[in-house]
């Protein structure tokens, strides 16, 4: 090991421990504009577009909330609208009803692809317009073949529908045996007992596997913070359901809880204007979803082979 | 250069470096935040739950003019209006009616009028066993001959619900035929599509569009 | 326990002082990394204020060069450990300390695999979500769930193990083989399931069919073994390089030899030196007297000056050397270079190889300051070994060397050799099963080797990754890579051929087309990009400064023994080796 006085090249002083005052000057130089660069490259947390606060931070899981949190949570993210909209809206957290189980029954004879349920769906449950965010996709299909490689997701025609195709909107199958569930780190989406596979999205830490495991692309993640035009946000929302989402989070068809858990269709089935979307309880016999799969012959759950199960039957009239 | 000066320069240009690089930082020289595109709202229409059309049932319960419907302001009482055809066999629809186009079933099957209204009272249906029915209540008609729709209708199959799926909560909004589609020309008409998706990262779609 | 936790502390410290100190050569490494990782930093700040939407990242294809590098890291850091397997199971001694710098690159990878997968958070404001106990761990459903498991575990071993080992180095004990024996061969296991498990991530989605094939999980272990050794290879030789002290032709340059050898004065021993020597070794004072006495039959006591040499690589004498007093440096000419394998005080041994085993000495032994060194002939060495506690510590002591021989390198050679014929035939079985029963889950396997639609991005990558395989792998089998030059051209070529086809060659065309047949395709962004360069400067620097602690305590230069002398190479010294 040299000893000091083997240093032979430099010509500067040697403090005991062998560290030269020079060194010593430039060795701090750079640690301090080292630091200053480090503290300097922060600088764009300035513009943070949402930083959570204490409250957000710390709540807790949905389903560990007790009834009294719950309605803090419900206070806090109606002020939080508030806030940030000027309005107030009306937020509450709806349980599943008893002895109901929901299914959606799609008639692919009859969609015309207007693309109606798609900013139905849009308004009814503020999603992000910039940039968009869409649970439905309608996608344009040539008679006689579900071959998804064959859709066109971007027809823009004069008219719909046109001649030699048929259109099929996708959005959540709300699965029996949903892969996105099973996928999630932190339990941040979970099936409950009306059939709805829902989001907590206070949990969700955005890694993106659900996305990466669903085969129907049906979640979405909000890429930036999402805008919601202040004149057509509904304020009508449920903590499960339309409450406005935040950067970072996925979101998807809920079977808008808020409507359906107090006894109400979907959006995208009041406003077709064909009738092609058909919604209900299939532990009721008397409903028409019940009378739909009991009657029509072909149904269609898309790719059926991947043991999914999922709730959601296209049919065909003619 | 000493291997001991190049250190000093070394660590010199690094000190610079990073001063350089805080300050780059601090500025946010070169970072333009791309221009968001311009996603236009989608037009109200598009969030229209109002059926295409309001059948007279609607104009009734809207408390609308019904003043078209007055049949006998301009024929005649126990007076049948004539049908002309032309040469093809086709039914000549009047001048006065002429917002009336035909176009009920294929080979002009439904050629006459009087297969659907009572050219007796021209204020009432007619089914094709004779019985009467009233205009309002037009769903039993269709019915005659659409069996599997009209089944499927009743079921809640056929035609849009809306309002309530729990009926002990609410009620079912329930749409009739003509509500939807016109009797005489009963095809649901084409329309323009809402827009279609906007992608995040549009410059890909670009390409794409111009490749495809 | 006190005094415990404050060695600990002077060790960490003077070990960790050393990564601020160095020539102009480190300090232009280390200043060009701490750019790119403040830069790394200031995109990522960018993406935290922002939103993910400033990468090139979309809802079609929501897994980008993020998720890409990690899996390729991931396989890195469960190649570094598998080399293990030929020290502790069998017994290959040329390879004994690349396992540490084999298990230090593991822990740099993971480190660099858990960045990776924080930027792509979209709330990593709500890691504590993980956390079991505390957050909802979905475990064993998710997979995500056993990475986030065995990555941290892995770690914790690896900062064991090597934390461990190096501490002993440093006090100048042997270490305990109960407290990390056991732990290797955890890790060697556990170095599969980590590679295994990430590949499940990708295995077990059903929706995704390029992904949902069983073959997935044997080509990621096989690309691993392909790329993470050649990286060592590559890391081994610039280790090598910059530890050494001199090239081997320069003798004037080595301090104190004055270009002419001189050998030491030398006396008989005495017992005096013998109770000396007991001073610093205290095994030697459990040694009864008459045994004592009997084994200063043929010894010597050697007076050196600064620079006189004791032994020479390559001769066969066959004498063994305890340092008494002073300093002795062990230096061995590899690749052209010398480089310092050891540095002895007072109580340590050199020279007992050749005594034990007749191998030729390995090194040139020379004193670096005025030193006082007791020679044993082999018989004199025997009989000290018939105790055993003299034989457990000199034995212990023996496999202790900085040696990064060329046959080390050839080992590894092998193991990327058999790898990458093994990643190639696996390629094969691929590209048969996609293509040749013509269904539709094809569809993604087109697009990245045909392209398909008129979209076409990845195919250029796809194939160069190819061709650069293949030549490696035509490489490897030939004689030709057993030169370093070609070897090194071979480790790159694997390295990135094998970085695009686990990366953007496996993650992305999972994504194109959608699972609802749209094709959006995908590039990184500047700032995606930046961010995952300050992420690999980050792991570089990490690693740098691994080493930089690691090497002089292997030498020998950073010990207990020298606690409170000045620091070597701190005033920026010219001439003598970086480290």
């Amino acid at each position: 090991m040299p000893t000091p006085t083997s240093n032979t090249h430099e010509s500067d002083q040697s403090s005991p421990d062998g560290l030269s005052r020079r060194s010593f000057l430039r060795s701090s130089a750079v640690l301090a504009s080292g630091l200053a660069a480090l503290a300097a490259s922060l600088a764009p947390l300035r513009h943070l577009n949402d930083f959570p606060s204490l409250d957000q931070f710390l709540q807790k899981y949905y389903k560990e909330l007790t009834p009294e949190e719950m309605a803090k949570v419900l206070k806090r993210i109606e002020d939080e609208v508030e806030r940030q909209y000027g309005l107030r809206p009306h937020v509450r957290d709806l349980k599943p009803m008893n002895g109901v189980e929901f299914v959606y029954a799609l008639n692919l004879t009859r969609c015309i692809g207007c693309r109606k349920c798609v900013h139905a769906c849009v308004a009814e449950n503020n999603q992000s317009r910039n940039p968009e965010i869409q649970y439905i996709r309608v996608v344009r299909l040539p008679h006689g073949s579900l071959d998804l490689e064959k859709a066109e997701h971007n027809y823009s025609p004069e008219q719909v529908p046109e001649k030699g195709y048929f259109y099929m909107p996708v959005q959540c199958q709300q699965c029996k045996n949903p892969p996105c569930v099973k996928v999630c780190p932190v339990h941040a989406t979970w099936q409950e007992a009306d059939g709805i596979t829902v989001i907590d999205y206070n949990w969700c830490i955005g890694c993106r596997y659900c996305a990466a495991a669903c085969p129907y692309w049906a979640r979405h993640f909000n890429f930036t913070n999402p805008s919601i035009p202040k004149e057509r946000l509904n304020l009508d929302m449920a903590y499960l359901g339309n409450r406005p989402r935040r950067q970072g989070v996925m979101e998807k068809c809920h079977f808008c809880v808020q409507r359906t858990r107090v006894g109400r269709y979907p959006a995208c089935v009041e406003v077709c204007p064909v009738g092609a979307r058909k919604f209900g309880n299939i532990l009721d016999p008397e409903s028409e979803v019940s009378s739909i799969l009991r009657t029509k012959r072909v149904f269609v759950q898309l790719k059926e082979e991947l043991g999914t199960s999922p709730r959601f039957f296209y049919y065909f009239d003619v | 250069m000493s291997k001991g000066e190049r250190t000093g320069t070394v660590l010199l240009v690094l000190a610079v470096v990073f001063f350089a690089l805080g300050l780059k930082f601090v500025s946010g020289f070169g970072t333009r935040p791309p221009a968001p595109q311009k996603i236009p709202l989608v037009d109200t229409q598009f969030l229209e739950t109002a059926t295409i059309r309001k059948s007279y049932a609607e104009l009734i319960r809207t408390k609308a003019d019904l003043s078209d419907f007055d049949c006998y302001a301009c024929h005649e009482k126990g007076k049948p209006p004539v049908l002309r055809f032309d040469a093809k066999h086709d039914l000549i629809v009047p001048k006065e009616h002429e917002d009336v186009v035909m176009g009920h079933g294929t080979h002009n099957r439904n050629n006459n009028c009087f297969n659907c209204h009572d050219e007796q009272n021209l204020e009432l249906l007619q089914a094709r066993d004779g019985r009467q029915i009233k205009l309002a209540e037009s769903v039993p008609l269709c019915g005659s001959c659409h069996g599997p729709t009209y089944r499927d209708w009743e079921a809640g199959a056929h035609g849009r619900t809306g309002g309530y799926w729990d009926r002990a909560a609410g009620p079912m909004k329930r749409q009739i035929c003509v509500d939807c589609h016109n009797p005489h020309r009963p095809k649901i008409p084409p329309r323009k599509p809402a827009p279609g998706p906007h992608p995040l990262h549009p410059v890909a779609a670009v390409a794409a569009e111009a490749s495809h | 326990m006190k005094q415990a936790v404050r060695n600990y502390l002077v060790f960490l410290w003077r070990s960790g002082r050393l990564a601020f100190v160095g020539d102009w050569r480190y300090y232009t490494w280390m200043g060009v990394l701490s750019v790119f990782c403040l830069l790394g930093l200031n995109a990522y700040a960018k993406q935290f204020a922002q939103g993910l939407v400033v990468t090139g990242m979309s809802d079609e294809v929501s897994w980008g060069v993020y998720i890409a590098n990690f899996t390729f890291l991931v396989g890195v850091a469960a190649a570094a450990v598998m080399m293990v397997i030929p020290v502790y199971i069998y017994n290959n001694e040329e390879l004994h300390d690349l396992v540490i710098f084999g298990e230090l690159l593991a822990v740099a990878a993971i480190l660099m695999c858990l960045a990776f997968v924080t930027v792509d958070l979209g709330r990593p404001d709500r890691f504590w979500h993980l956390i079991p106990g505390i957050g909802q761990f979905n475990f064993p459903a998710s997979m995500l769930s056993w990475d986030v498991l065995v990555l941290n575990g892995y770690l914790l071993l690896n900062v064991h193990i090597c934390g461990y080992l190096l501490y002993c180095r440093y006090r100048g004990q042997a270490p305990a083989k109960w407290f990390y024996i056991p732990f290797v061969f955890i890790a060697i296991v556990w170095a599969i399931s980590i590679h295994t498990v990430t590949a499940f991530l990708y295995v077990g989605l059903g929706g995704r069919p390029f992904w949902n094939s069983a073959i997935v999980g044997p080509r990621f272990l096989a690309s691993a073994f392909t790329a993470g050794p050649a990286l060592i290879i590559l890391a081994m030789q610039v280790v090598r390089r910059v530890t050494a002290s001199a090239p081997a032709g320069d003798t004037s340059r080595l301090r104190g030899e004055g270009g002419e050898s001189q050998t030491p004065k030398s006396r008989a021993a005495a017992l005096g030196d013998l109770d000396l020597l007991a001073g610093h070794l205290a095994e030697l004072a459990t040694i009864p007297q008459e045994v004592r006495k009997n084994i200063l039959t043929g010894a010597m006591v050697l007076e050196a000056r600064a620079g006189d040499v004791f032994l020479r690589q390559g001769q066969t004498d066959k004498e063994s050397f305890f340092v008494l007093k002073g300093r002795v440096v062990v230096k061995r000419e590899e690749g052209g270079r010398f480089r310092i394998t050891r540095s002895l005080g007072p109580g340590e041994q050199f020279g007992e190889i050749s005594a034990l085993a007749g191998t030729p000495r390995t090194g040139t032994a020379i004193a670096e300051e005025p030193s006082q060194v007791l020679s044993l002939p082999a018989t004199s060495l025997h009989k000290l070994m018939a105790s055993p506690r003299m034989n457990k510590i000199i034995r212990s002591r023996m496999s202790e060397r900085l040696l990064i021989t060329d046959r080390a390198l050839m080992t590894l050679r092998s193991i990327v050799q058999v790898s990458m014929l093994i990643n190639v035939f696996l390629l094969v079985n691929e590209v048969f099963k996609e293509f040749y029963s013509g269904n539709l889950h094809v569809a993604s396997a087109k697009y990245l080797f045909l392209g398909l639609h008129g979209y076409h991005a990845l195919v250029p990558w796809i194939w160069t990754a190819i061709g650069f395989n293949l030549v490696a792998m035509v490489l490897l089998v030939l004689p030709v890579s057993r030169s370093l030059k070609w070897l090194n051209l071979t480790c790159v070529l694997c390295i990135v051929g094998i970085w695009i086809e686990k990366g953007m060659g496996l993650v992305i065309p999972g994504f194109i087309p959608t699972p609802l047949g749209e094709m959006v395709e995908y590039s990184p962004s500047l700032n995606e990009t930046l961010v995952c360069f300050g992420i690999w400067a980050f792991g570089l620097l990490c690693y740098t400064v691994f080493l930089r602690m690691a090497v002089p305590i292997l030498q020998g230069r950073l010990s207990k023994a020298n606690e409170g002398q000045p620091e070597f190479g701190v005033s920026g010294a010219g001439g003598r080796s970086a480290l």
